[in-house]
């Protein structure tokens, strides 16, 4: 059995929970997290290596941490990504930076709800534990996947207050909110969202054309806060 | 504590607050108003933030503060609404309003009479409260004008003194002029929506906005960014009372608006007559306006709670409650949408003024015939976003997707990121009946940040009436979205049954007589004539439109009311 503070699992020979958290590494190496199958055993190896050195800003999930621990942090970042998950050319929660919008958040407009994150993590600490004798950031990608449907659809042990569901449903709205909302919330890392989706951000105005072409819109640039905060202050 | 003396106090500066206090002011009237929420600027609303102002309503009420409870009905304990989508700031709810600008229709004044007329008094719903409103399309026309060329509403008229127009709405009741604006430009969503309702006969338009299309009395026409309801304009161009009517009012110097201000008791003396009102600062002080005349403004909720808080021992069922009305017969639109999403064809449906941009209005209040349907009234439909505005976080929190997508992981990524700029929304809003066990009352055991009972909602649309309704225009709304051609058409499903719905209306009903409603048709209260009750509180049926125009030229018809007879001879109107 494997609790969360404990540091080694024999199938992930050079990956524990404290390298996941490493520095700016952390993005890449808990997109590792979940691939911890005896037979993805060598691909890990392969990521793992990939860490050291990041190839891309994707690789780099910074952190700011000002809310969650070490421990529920890289659990929000595994579930997150499970409900919004990254592949080649399609970032996910993870690349977008989604924990941290969430734990920004957590201690700054949503501060009201700290106490309804410690409990929901604690129901799913205690649901994985029952379920896998595991935290949910060392299932595979198969189990954290029964896990979110077993929350989905209010099945899940372990929770009292929130109900899986409740938690479930809170968590998924606040994927949709770091991935989509703007960069300066700490969340939507390089626009990876609105790249996702063909968004182009805060356009200050279309022409007749845009609204008419039926064409995906692809004028650049897209327009963040900072950015058209900028240009005002510059007239 | 403040000490204020004024001629008028006005509590709330939103659509009619604000028109009344530049009308009042013009004359020369002092005039006071107490507004909840901040005095913002157009320069607050740029930049653009879809999280700060829509998913975390800013320029709404925060209903962790401003609590209102609701419940299916009087066996069940009530919980809070999570949600306001009514205003909190200096404008109300113009600031942030998607700007639709409808006048009713004849028969929406007259729904019995009409009713009867068409179908005998036995198609009246059984339990139903429905009533001819005290005022006609005819008194209220001239008001309606005044308010479309004061503030600014770009349109195309679809009948001018009973000529019927190609391109504008024909089922309009009939104006005297065109509007002061061109409409607003159609997008690809529009014209597939134009097209395909065309097809199946009806009769599309763009519908009317109090959205500047070109440059009007020193504001600029839209800039169509998108970012527009829940939004303030960043250029001015909304016509929002928050840059139209209230610097009017300052100009006047007659004018103060006391932002932060919380009403909390209309006083009145031991003959029973108003004497001003009570508010709360932001600093917590306890303050008191002294008032001639007092005027009620704010959202349908603090009409009908204030006035209950307001009792004495001379008024113990409340203020202007002698009638037994007060809090009774609460509306809201039922919202059914279904979505549409295209293949290949992108409708970019962010980009624009987002809300209900061009409709048909063949289904709406008496404008088909009822005869075999076994029901009454109808619905506006038109073509949008998917929630109430088009950004991707509005989008995918509001659109569930079609069957046989997940609402997680990696298909649903694939289904959004391939979809998102290819959706929208057919949406309806269907007109509710009034039913008097459909209530506002004060909730015994919650209380909001001011430590006042909250307003307390009762209310279930599943009525016979409604349910054949829903049933009927929500399949009307899934042909519209099949003759599109699109590769997904579903229903949303987006609220739970029974559940109160948009544009809460009711609760301080209008009338003709002081048994039968709870103001007169200038909006005055029977029991206290110098305490004026405004807003869509006072419609006694809500029509399948959105009722902000509505408001504002109720606001001008009773500014007209008080300016010319009232202030010169103070007492009861009727």
């Amino acid at each position: 059995m494997e609790k969360k503070s404990q540091s080694q699992d024999s199938q992930k020979p050079e990956l524990d929970r404290r390298s996941l958290l490493i520095g700016g590494a952390l993005g890449a190496a808990a997109s590792v997290a979940p691939m911890t199958s005896a037979q993805s055993a060598p691909k890990i190896h392969a990521q793992h290596e990939a860490v050291q050195q990041p190839k891309s800003s994707h690789e780099t999930h910074q952190r700011q941490g000002v809310f969650l621990n070490d421990d529920d942090y890289a659990t929000i970042i595994a579930f997150t990504e499970r409900l919004m998950p990254g592949a080649p050319g399609k970032p996910g929660a993870r690349d977008a930076n989604v924990a941290n919008y969430i734990d920004l958040a957590l201690s700054g407009f949503l501060s009201d709800q700290q106490y309804f994150y410690r409990q929901g993590l604690e129901g799913l600490e205690k649901h994985c534990q029952s379920q896998y004798q595991k935290s949910f950031m060392f299932l595979t990608i198969v189990q954290q996947d029964s896990v979110l449907a077993a929350m989905d659809e209010n099945k899940a042990s372990g929770f009292t207050w929130p109900t899986a569901k409740a938690f479930f449903e809170k968590l998924r709205v606040q994927t949709i909110e770091g991935l989509f909302s703007d960069p300066v919330y700490g969340g939507n890392k390089d626009f990876a969202g609105w790249k996702l989706v063909g968004f182009p951000g805060a356009q200050p105005f279309f022409t007749e054309d845009d609204m008419k072409n039926g064409k995906a819109f692809t004028r650049e640039p897209i327009i963040g806060m900072q950015q058209s905060q900028t240009r005002a202050r510059k007239g | 504590m403040a000490k204020i003396k004024t001629e008028v106090v006005i509590v709330g500066a939103g659509a009619a607050g604000a028109i009344l206090a530049a009308e009042l002011c013009k004359v020369g009237m002092k005039v006071v108003a107490l507004e909840r929420g901040p005095k913002l600027k157009t320069i607050d609303f740029n930049p653009h933030d879809e999280l700060r102002f829509f998913q975390r309503q800013d320029t709404r009420p925060d209903p962790k503060k401003s609590v209102v409870t609701w419940r299916f009905n009087t066996n069940m304990k009530s919980q809070p609404l999570n949600s306001m989508s009514y205003g909190n700031q200096v404008g109300g709810g113009t600031v942030h309003y998607g700007a639709l600008s409808w006048r009713n229709h004849e028969d929406d004044f007259r729904v019995r009479s009409a009713t009867i007329e068409r179908y005998g008094a036995g198609f009246l719903p059984e339990g139903s409260d429905v009533t001819d409103w005290p005022i006609s399309y005819a008194d209220l026309e001239p008001y309606y004008d005044k308010a479309e060329y004061d503030l600014g509403v770009s349109g195309r008229a679809g009948n001018i003194n009973g000529q019927k127009i190609a391109g504008g709405n024909i089922f309009e009741a009939p104006r005297k002029r065109e509007f002061p604006l061109p409409p607003l430009r159609t997008d690809v969503a529009s014209e597939t929506f134009d097209k395909a309702t065309k097809n199946l006969g009806l009769h599309p338009f763009i519908s009317p906005r109090a959205i500047l299309s070109e440059p009007y009395k020193g504001r600029p026409g839209c800039t169509y960014c998108g970012f527009c309801q829940t939004f303030g304009c960043h250029v001015a161009a909304k016509s929002s009372t928050l840059v139209n009517k209230i610097p009017e009012a300052e100009e006047t110097k007659n004018f103060t608006v006391i932002t932060g201000a919380m009403c909390y008791r209309v006083n009145t003396d031991s003959a029973g007559k108003a004497t001003g009102v009570a508010f709360y600062g932001p600093d917590g002080s306890d303050n008191q306006v002294e008032a001639d005349l007092v005027i009620l403004a704010p959202f349908v909720y603090d009409n009908v709670r204030l006035l209950m808080l307001s009792k004495t021992s001379v008024h113990q069922n409340g203020l202007s409650n002698s009638s037994g009305l007060l809090g009774k017969g609460l509306m809201t639109h039922i919202r059914p949408s279904v979505f549409v999403a295209f293949e290949e064809k992108k409708m970019n449906i962010y980009m624009g003024p987002n809300a209900q941009r061009h409709s048909i209005d063949d289904y709406n209040a008496d404008n088909f015939d009822h005869k075999d349907l076994g029901f009454i009234r109808g619905g506006q439909i038109s073509i949008g976003t998917a929630g109430q505005q088009g950004g991707p976080i509005g989008a995918a929190i509001n659109m569930v997707p079609p069957p046989g997508i997940p609402r997680y992981g990696s298909a649903y990524r694939d289904w959004y990121a391939k979809y998102f700029a290819s959706h929208m929304s057919v949406g309806l809003q269907i007109e509710d009946l009034p039913y008097l066990n459909q209530t506002i009352d004060l909730d015994p055991d919650v209380r909001d940040a001011w430590g006042l009972p909250a307003p307390r909602i009762t209310y279930d649309w599943r009525r016979p009436n409604e349910l054949k309704s829903v049933a009927f225009l929500s399949k009307k709304i899934e042909d519209i979205g099949k003759a599109m051609n699109a590769k997904y058409v579903w229903m949303g499903d987006r609220a739970q049954p029974g559940a109160p719905g948009g544009h809460h209306t009711g609760g301080t009903r209008m009338g003709t007589r002081p048994d039968n409603s709870v103001v007169n048709k200038y909006c005055q209260s029977w029991d206290i004539p110098n305490l004026f009750v405004v807003g869509s509180s006072t419609f006694p049926t809500m029509s399948g439109y959105n009722s902000t125009l509505t408001i504002e030229a109720q606001a001008y018809f009773v500014a007209d009311a008080i300016t010319k007879h009232y202030r010169q001879a103070p007492g009861p109107l009727v």
